[in-house]
Order: C-alpha cells, then sequence, then structure tokens
C-alpha cells in the first residue's frame, strides 16, 4: 500500500484521534439521526465480498492512487461491480474506513452529513463533541462545515471516507458542502464517490489539477481474460476467444457476466447455454435474470419475488412475507451461491438494486396486487419488533392507513410523531392517506400533521373528529394521545383554560395507560408540560410555568424528550429576559440552542425560541450586528405560536428601535397572532415600543397615553411611562410611577438600571446633580456586570457630561464608553491618541487580523489558514494583547488606525 | 411531448411493464419505447428506471406529435 507515501498533514494540533484497532463491526453505536431512528448499522459496514469475487489488480492498483488524490470517483452503470471493488480495496488496507452506503431514507443535507459523522465514528475516527451539529431551518450551516473540515485537516493520519450510492444524493446543496470540506481539510481528507452518475462536484477542477482518481465505466468492464478468471471461480472453463465473445455480447459488464455464470452453471452443457446466449439479442440482464430466476426450486424463487419490496430483510422478516419458516437456509444458500442475495452482516441482507428491481417486476407480472399485502406484513413484521419509521414506510406503501394509524396510536408514539413530522418526508408520507380512512386513529394522524404545521383549524376540525368517535370506553392511549393534541393546539390558541382542561384530562388518563407504555415515551408528559407552561407564559403567569418549565429542562436527557427539553429552555430564556435579567437569560438559551445541537434535532421542530431571547439580549447589550445575525438565523415562516411570534415581535422591533427606526419598530412590535386570551407581557412590551416611539419623534404626551392604557402591575411599563412623564416635564409622577416597582423582588437588572437612569435623571433635572451621580454610579456598577449598555444609550445626551468626569468615568471605561481609560486624559475616544504598538505583530498574527477584518469567523480563519481553531485563538489573544484591546471589532479598528492594515 | 427511447436488446414483456405508460415494440435486436412524457421529471424517472433495471439507451429524441 502507498500510505507511507502520502504526505502528513501539517498541522500540529490534533483535534480528530484515530483509533486503529476499533473496526466498523464495534458495539452498538449509541447517537440517533436527526429524525430519532437508531441507526442502521448496516449502513455503515464494509460490505463482504462474496467467495466468488474476482480481485482484479489492475483496477486494485488504479484505486491505490485514492491514497494521494483528495478525491476518487468510481463511475459505473448499476452492476459494474463499483461497490465490491472499493470494498475489497478498503477491506486491503489493514485500517479503518469511514464507509457509508447512503439509500432513499438519507435525504436532505442534515440527514446527509448526520450520517457522514456518523460514518466517521464507526470509522474509527473520533468527532470530537464540539464539532457540534449546528442545523437551522434544515439547513447545515457553514460552521458545522469548517469546524469538521478543521478537525479533518487536524488529523495525525489520513482519513478515507467512501460514499457508496451516492448517485442517490440529489440535493445540489450536499455536493456543494462537500466539496467544502473537502477543499478546507487538506492532504487529511481522502473522498472516495462511488456512484453511478457523474456527481455534480467541480470535477473539471480537480481533472486539470491532477487531483482526483477517476475509474469509469469502460475500465470497470471485463476483458476476456478476466472473465475466464470469473467464469472460474463459478466452475465454469472457458477459452478466452469463447470469453472473448461473451465479453462483446455483455460490453464487459459484470453483473451480466454473473448472471451468465449462474445460468450456465445450471444448464446441462454450460458451453453450448453460453454460446446461445452470445448469439442472442435480448436485453441482458433482464433476459439472464429470468434464467437464473426460474432455475430456482419454486419456494426460492417466490421468496426471492417477495422480499423484493423490501430494502433489507433478514430471517424472520422473509418469513413473515412468504408465511413459511425457511427463509434462514434458503437466503444462506442463495448467498453463498452468490444468487441475488448479499450479506450485509448482523444476519441482514439486502437485494443487490439491480436484481431487486427486475425482481420487482417480475413479482407485479407475476402476482398482481400481492406487492400491498407483502408491504403489510412488512408492516406488521417491524411493528413487532419496534421499527416504527420504517413501519410507517411500509404501512404507507401498502396504503393500508387504518393499521398504520392503529400501530402508532397504541403504542404510544403520538409524542414521538410530533417531533418527528417537523421532517418533511414523514409529512409527505401522510398526505398519501386518502379521505377513506376515517378511523379515530387516522384522524389523530392528520390532526397531528396539521397541528405540527400550525394550521389550527384543520387541525382541531380532524382532533374533534376523533374525539367524538372516541367515547369514553375508548382505547386509553388514544384518549391520551387526543388530550396531548388538544393541549398543543390549546398552545397555538393562547388558551390557557383549554391547555389545563386537556392536561388535567391527559393526568388521568396516564393512569389508565400501561406503565411499560409511558415507560417507554418520556416524550408524551415532557410535551404536555411544554405546551401546558406555553400557554400559562402567554397568559403572564410565569411562576406557573416556571415550575412547570423547570421540571421539564431537568428531565434525564434523551434523544426523545430534547426538544421538550429545548423549548422549555427557550420559554424559561423568555421569562427571564421579561423580568430583566440578561445573564440568566443568556444561560437558558444557550442551554436551549446546544440541547437542539445535542440531538441534531431540526431547527423546524424547535420553536427557536432561545435564539430570539439571545437576541434580544444582544440589543441589550448594543450589539445590534450580532443580534441582528441571530434574528436572520431563526426561521422566518409565520408562526401561529403566540409566544414565539410575540417573541420575535418584542426583538425585532427592539431592534429597529435601537436603530433609529421608530416608524418601522412600530410596525414590528404587533405579532399579529390571535389569541383567546391577551398577554399581558406581550401587550406591555408593544406599548413600551410605541412610547418609545413617540418619544423619539417627540411627542411625550402620547408615550405616556400608550403605557397608560396597558394592565399596569409590569415592572418595565412603569419605567416606561416614568421616561415619559419626565420628557413632559412632569417629574413627580414619573417619580411615583417607579416609587410602585422597588416592591417587586423578581425584577432584574435591565428593569433596574433603566429605573435607576430615570430616577437619575429626574434628579438631575432637579438640580440635584450630587444625587443624579450616586444613582448614575449605581446603575453603571449594576450594568456593567450584565454588560447593559442600551439602557445609557436609551437615556439621552443628558448622560455625556457625567460620564466624562471622574469618577463616572472609570465605572463607564471599558465597557460603554470605548478605549482603555488613561489617567488625564480627555474622555473622547476620537480625542484619544492611538497608543503606540510597542510590540510588532507577526507574520501569522496579521494574517489572522487581515482574515479578521474580512469579518471571518475564527472558524473561518482557522480552516482558510489551515490551522485549529485553537491556534486562531491564541494568534488573536496576542494581536489584541498587543494592540491593548479585547474584542475583535476594536482590534480591527485599532490596527486601521495604526495602518497595519 | 412524444418521446421515443431506443433500448440496446429485445427486452422481454415482464420487464416492458415498468414503463406502463410507454409503447414498446422489438425490432431488430433493440426495444423502442415510445410516447407520451408529461415533462422532465417525467422524463428524467424513465432515464433512472432505465438506469436502475441496466438497460442501455441507444438513441433517444423527442418526436413530432
Amino acid at each position: 500500500m502507498l500510505v507511507g507515501e502520502s504526505s502528513p498533514p501539517q498541522t500540529g494540533v490534533v483535534n480528530v484521534v484515530a483509533v486503529s484497532d476499533e473496526t466498523p463491526h464495534g458495539p452498538a453505536i449509541p447517537y440517533v439521526d436527526p429524525l430519532g431512528d437508531p441507526f442502521l448499522r448496516t449502513r455503515f459496514a464494509v460490505p463482504a465480498r462474496p467467495v466468488t469475487f474476482l480481485r482484479r489488480e489492475r483496477l486494485a492498483d488504479h484505486l491505490d492512487q485514492a491514497l494521494l488524490t483528495p478525491l476518487t470517483v468510481v463511475n459505473g452503470a448499476a452492476g459494474a461491480g463499483k461497490t465490491l471493488l472499493v470494498a475489497d480495496w478498503a477491506a486491503g488496507l489493514g485500517r479503518p474506513v469511514a464507509w457509508l452506503t447512503l439509500d432513499a431514507a438519507v435525504q436532505g443535507p442534515v440527514m446527509f452529513w448526520a450520517h457522514l459523522l456518523q460514518a466517521l465514528r464507526a470509522g474509527g475516527v473520533t468527532v470530537p463533541g464540539e464539532t457540534g451539529f449546528p442545523v437551522d431551518a434544515g439547513e447545515v450551516n457553514h460552521t458545522f462545515l469548517t469546524r469538521l473540515a478543521a478537525q479533518l485537516s487536524g488529523s495525525d493520519r489520513i482519513v478515507i471516507v467512501v460514499l457508496d450510492e451516492y448517485d442517490r444524493v440529489i440535493a445540489p446543496e450536499i455536493a456543494e458542502q462537500l466539496e467544502f470540506v473537502l477543499h478546507h481539510a487538506g492532504p487529511a481528507l481522502r473522498l472516495v464517490l462511488v456512484t453511478r452518475t457523474e456527481p455534480l462536484l467541480p470535477l473539471h477542477r480537480y481533472r486539470a489539477a491532477g487531483t482526483m482518481t477517476e475509474i469509469r465505466n469502460a475500465e470497470l468492464a471485463f476483458t476476456p481474460q478476466e472473465a475466464v478468471a470469473l467464469l472460474e471461480l463459478h466452475g465454469l472453463h472457458l477459452s478466452v476467444p469463447a470469453a472473448r465473445a461473451l465479453v462483446d455480447r455483455t460490453r464487459g459488464w459484470a453483473a451480466g457476466l454473473r448472471l451468465c455464470a449462474l445460468a450456465a452453471q445450471e444448464s446441462p452443457d454450460p458451453e453450448v447455454y453460453l454460446k446461445e446466449f452470445e448469439a442472442g439479442h435480448s436485453t441482458v440482464a433482464d433476459f439472464l435474470l429470468a434464467e437464473v430466476l426460474k432455475r430456482q426450486t419454486p419456494h426460492t424463487q417466490d421468496l426471492l419475488l417477495r422480499v423484493s419490496v423490501l430494502d433489507r430483510f433478514c430471517a424472520d422478516l422473509a418469513n413473515a412475507l412468504t408465511d413459511r419458516t425457511d427463509a434462514e437456509p434458503v437466503l444462506a444458500g442463495l448467498h453463498r451461491e452468490n444468487a441475488f442475495v448479499e450479506d450485509l452482516g448482523h444476519g441482514w441482507y439486502r437485494l443487490h438494486p439491480l436484481f431487486r428491481e427486475i425482481l420487482r417486476a417480475h413479482l407485479r407480472e407475476r402476482c398482481p396486487g400481492l406487492e400491498p399485502e407483502l408491504h403489510r406484513r412488512a408492516a406488521q413484521w417491524l411493528r413487532r419488533s419496534g421499527w416504527l419509521p420504517e413501519m410507517l414506510t411500509h404501512g404507507a406503501a401498502a396504503g393500508d392507513w387504518e393499521f398504520t394509524a392503529r400501530a402508532l396510536v397504541d403504542d404510544l408514539a403520538i409524542g414521538q410523531l410530533l417531533t418527528r413530522l417537523c421532517s418533511d418526508d414523514l409529512a409527505d408520507l401522510l398526505a398519501g392517506m386518502g379521505p377513506e380512512a376515517t378511523s379515530p386513529a387516522t384522524d389523530l394522524l392528520r390532526a397531528a400533521c396539521e397541528l405540527s404545521r400550525h394550521d389550527l383549524e384543520r387541525g382541531l376540525a380532524h382532533l374533534h373528529h376523533a374525539e367524538q368517535q372516541l367515547d369514553a370506553s375508548g382505547p386509553a392511549a388514544a384518549r391520551l394521545s387526543c388530550a396531548l393534541l388538544e393541549v398543543l393546539a390549546a398552545r397555538l390558541a393562547g388558551s390557557p383554560r383549554r391547555a389545563e382542561q386537556a392536561a388535567a384530562a391527559a393526568r388521568e388518563l396516564q393512569r389508565e395507560v400501561p406503565a411499560h407504555l409511558l415507560d417507554r415515551h418520556p416524550e408524551l408528559p415532557a410535551l404536555l408540560l411544554t405546551h401546558l407552561a406555553s400557554t400559562q407564559l402567554w397568559a403572564g403567569r410565569f411562576d406557573e410555568a416556571r415550575a412547570a418549565l423547570t421540571a421539564v429542562a431537568g428531565s434525564p436527557g434523551g434523544a426523545s424528550t430534547a426538544i421538550a427539553r429545548e423549548e422549555s429552555l427557550g420559554h424559561l430564556a423568555l421569562i427571564d429576559y421579561l423580568d430583566g435579567w440578561p445573564s440568566r437569560a443568556e444561560r437558558n438559551a444557550c442551554a436551549a440552542t446546544s440541547e437542539a445541537e445535542r440531538f441534531s434535532l431540526p431547527q423546524p421542530c424547535g420553536s427557536g425560541l432561545g435564539r430570539l431571547v439571545l437576541a434580544a439580549v444582544a440589543v441589550d447589550r448594543d450589539e445590534l450586528g450580532r443580534a441582528q445575525a441571530l434574528l436572520d438565523q431563526t426561521p422566518d415562516a409565520v408562526t401561529r405560536d403566540p409566544v414565539t411570534a410575540a417573541g420575535r415581535a418584542v426583538v425585532t422591533a427592539r431592534l429597529l428601535l435601537a436603530r433609529g427606526k421608530a416608524r418601522a419598530a412600530l410596525a414590528a412590535a404587533d405579532p399579529a397572532v390571535s389569541a383567546d386570551v391577551a398577554s399581558p407581557w406581550a401587550e406591555g412590551h408593544a406599548a413600551l415600543v410605541a412610547s418609545a416611539a413617540h418619544l423619539a419623534e417627540g411627542r411625550p404626551d402620547a408615550a405616556a397615553e400608550v403605557l397608560r392604557q396597558v394592565a399596569g402591575g409590569q415592572p418595565a411599563c412603569a419605567v416606561g411611562a416614568a421616561r415619559a412623564h419626565l420628557a413632559a416635564g412632569d417629574r413627580l409622577e414619573a417619580v411615583h410611577a417607579l416609587d410602585g416597582i422597588a416592591a417587586e423582588g423578581r425584577v432584574g437588572p435591565a428593569v433596574r438600571v433603566r429605573a435607576t437612569l430615570v430616577r437619575a435623571q429626574a434628579a438631575n433635572t432637579a438640580g440635584d446633580v450630587a444625587t443624579a451621580r450616586r444613582l448614575l454610579a449605581e446603575a453603571l456598577q449594576e450594568a456593567r456586570r450584565e454588560r447593559l449598555r442600551r439602557p445609557f444609550l436609551e437615556a439621552g445626551p443628558w448622560l455625556g457630561p457625567f460620564l466624562a468626569s471622574a469618577p463616572l468615568q472609570q465605572l463607564a471605561a471599558g465597557w460603554l464608553t470605548p478605549g482603555p481609560p488613561a489617567r488625564g486624559e480627555p474622555l473622547r475616544p476620537a480625542a484619544e491618541p492611538a497608543p503606540l504598538l510597542v510590540e510588532r505583530l507577526s507574520g501569522r498574527e496579521r494574517e489572522v487580523l487581515q482574515r479578521l477584518a474580512r469579518m471571518m469567523s475564527t472558524e473561518d480563519i482557522a480552516a482558510d489558514l489551515y490551522v485549529s481553531v485553537n491556534t486562531v485563538k491564541t494568534h488573536l489573544k496576542s494581536v489584541y494583547r498587543k494592540l491593548a484591546v479585547n474584542r475583535r471589532h476594536d482590534a480591527v479598528r485599532r490596527a486601521r488606525e495604526l495602518g497595519l492594515l | 411531448m412524444r418521446y421515443e427511447i431506443r433500448i440496446d436488446g429485445n427486452m422481454s414483456e415482464v420487464l416492458a411493464k415498468v414503463f406502463p405508460e410507454l409503447d414498446h415494440v422489438v425490432m431488430s435486436g433493440q426495444t423502442i419505447l415510445y410516447g407520451p412524457v408529461v415533462d422532465e421529471a417525467h422524463l428524467y424517472g424513465l432515464l433512472a428506471r432505465c438506469q436502475s433495471l441496466g438497460l442501455r439507451i441507444v438513441e433517444m429524441r423527442q418526436v413530432p406529435e
């Protein structure tokens, strides 16, 4: 092998650790894919070679070039022998290979990358958790790809990734993303694509640069000599001229030759048989397969035809389709004879994709109408074995929605279904359900579908239909499913009363449902509590909501409850933010997003509340660019969920206000959701924005008026009213408005600082400079811990002279007013002379700085410079130190001042 | 749109049924599938079907209505 000759990766920091003695057939893999299915291990196994596999040295030698070029494409028709060639080569490397066989279930970038990560893990490459899985609105984000590339490039050995059946990849963005990772991972990654069609990568560029190994159909074709050797393995002896005719007839096609051998083996005179075949004009595979098939025993034929409806099967599943018990020896025999059946390991088999298609055609011909029945039996078997997603696929293919829906409902899988419905494929599957299915279970399924896409009216219609049919004697699991959907519907309708009723009913029903069923579905109570708490939050009952949310957020971690935990943490973050505790809100919001990343949740499933709160906190800290970026990352879809819609309205309006766009803020402040009960905080914040807009445009009386109309008692609104009164010249009224707040224990710094600032302004207006200064010092001290800059910017220009003079100057310097304070110097940053650069920047530091100025993230810089993220961070630290700054923005500004850029 | 897809070899009746929307005729060692093709998606679907069955397309062309 040529391993030793390839150049080792250059970087010093190792992020990817090779575990060389770990084989792909290691212990069960604990990870789950984004849809919550246990990964099908067979996707990650290097396919086994049959005993009749012929190793062809010319191809193996050519494939060894794959170790020297970043990209290898093995490109050929179905049945050209691509997979076995690469599998044999990979097995001979003597080290783990990350292997992924794609199939129709791995659709879209999110699933693709989740599987690729899993293939890396199965291939003995440790993918550090910090790679995360940042997924936004069903898209894979750039940071994730950059991190992955950086980690691969930092690997201490070459990572070989084989993607088999790459032609299954349809989404063009996957090719782009793959190209990006391949480019940035550098020499540490070797990608081998096995495909029927040319991948959408810029192959011409790789060809021109000589950085691609390419094996195409013509090269895969058997030569007459190879055909002789292959037939030898099947016990057939052929002269080279005879083989030449055969190769001409089959065009050296591996599948054709293999079928030839099988058909000839069974015939009384193989030589004559092959001669006759050569002279014929039939389409090769079609004809030969029919020949081979008809030589099998009727039982075997029947089994082969029946399993052609399945992607993969084990003996027991095959028995379920044939109504017999002999699948195990038959399958083992077929595999041994290399006829049709491929061994996937762990007792699972599959048909060669080409043969499967043809066998299916034969099935339809021979047993018309049997296909749905076979799908139904497969669904029943899969249900018994607990393979819910596969059960669904086959139940849908059978068109047996009564069975499928009942199976799901009886298994109490409704919560799981709700979390999975976010994936479009499942929704598409359910869309195939015809109107003839009218059982309560099918109505529940429809209701779940509609509600998960926030269509309240249609969801409720189906739900009520189901409820009418399910009286009190109906199965408890079905009634519990109803109750869960009712709570969700109540949440979308903003109706705490209905949510509570349904939740109470659910609590009763949980006692009636068998305990083992509930134990299997921890997501159900978690979702119940979360949706209930969401309506309580909407109605402003923060304490009740917080208690329920805390319970869910603290529930034991598992993939099934991840969405409930993410949502709960997001809601908790919102409560903290509304109470004025930005740091607490930030912590909960970060916990929410990391929960989503840990379990690779597709973004549309969660409400994205965590990100909205992070954006809101960023506005309070006057990090407007960051706030905008976070806001842009949350799915823009118009949501029916009142809490999320109101949260988004608050953040958007606050951001616009901070940018001085009062009119636009006013328009954005209305969440435009219809809810059964009004939400005090949503109204309060809308009024606050309106009030601020009036103030900004010089109408203090109108500003006070809008706040007078909203329900009292909200500290934030009281502060807003006080500001308006003060602006209108009514100092006493302002102070009076503030006096109500002090008693409120839960009020956090974001509100308190604003209140203190209004008091300070009031004192200043009254000429009491000493009190104003004391209050300002108080506000500065409290705000500094939370980096709350926005309240001071809101407060107006009167602050300026105070902040410019000692001792307040010191309190403000460094976080509120720019630059490190130098004693005795004027505060104005423009007037501040740029300090001399004491230490010269190194070449690498300068490179990092230049990229920083181009707004590249740390990860992007790392990928661009082919170094690890930690190395970039180290460079950044010394750049900051040398420039005497502590933020990247300041670093760039300072570097510009000093003419370094 | 009407198309004509010429495939290498004589296709069996069983396999021809995989293309129920098209007519077929076998002549001189080739099979011609012909008939209406709804749109591009249908066309590519037909190509994929040929590929998955290991059929070799010799020629494909649009024919006048």
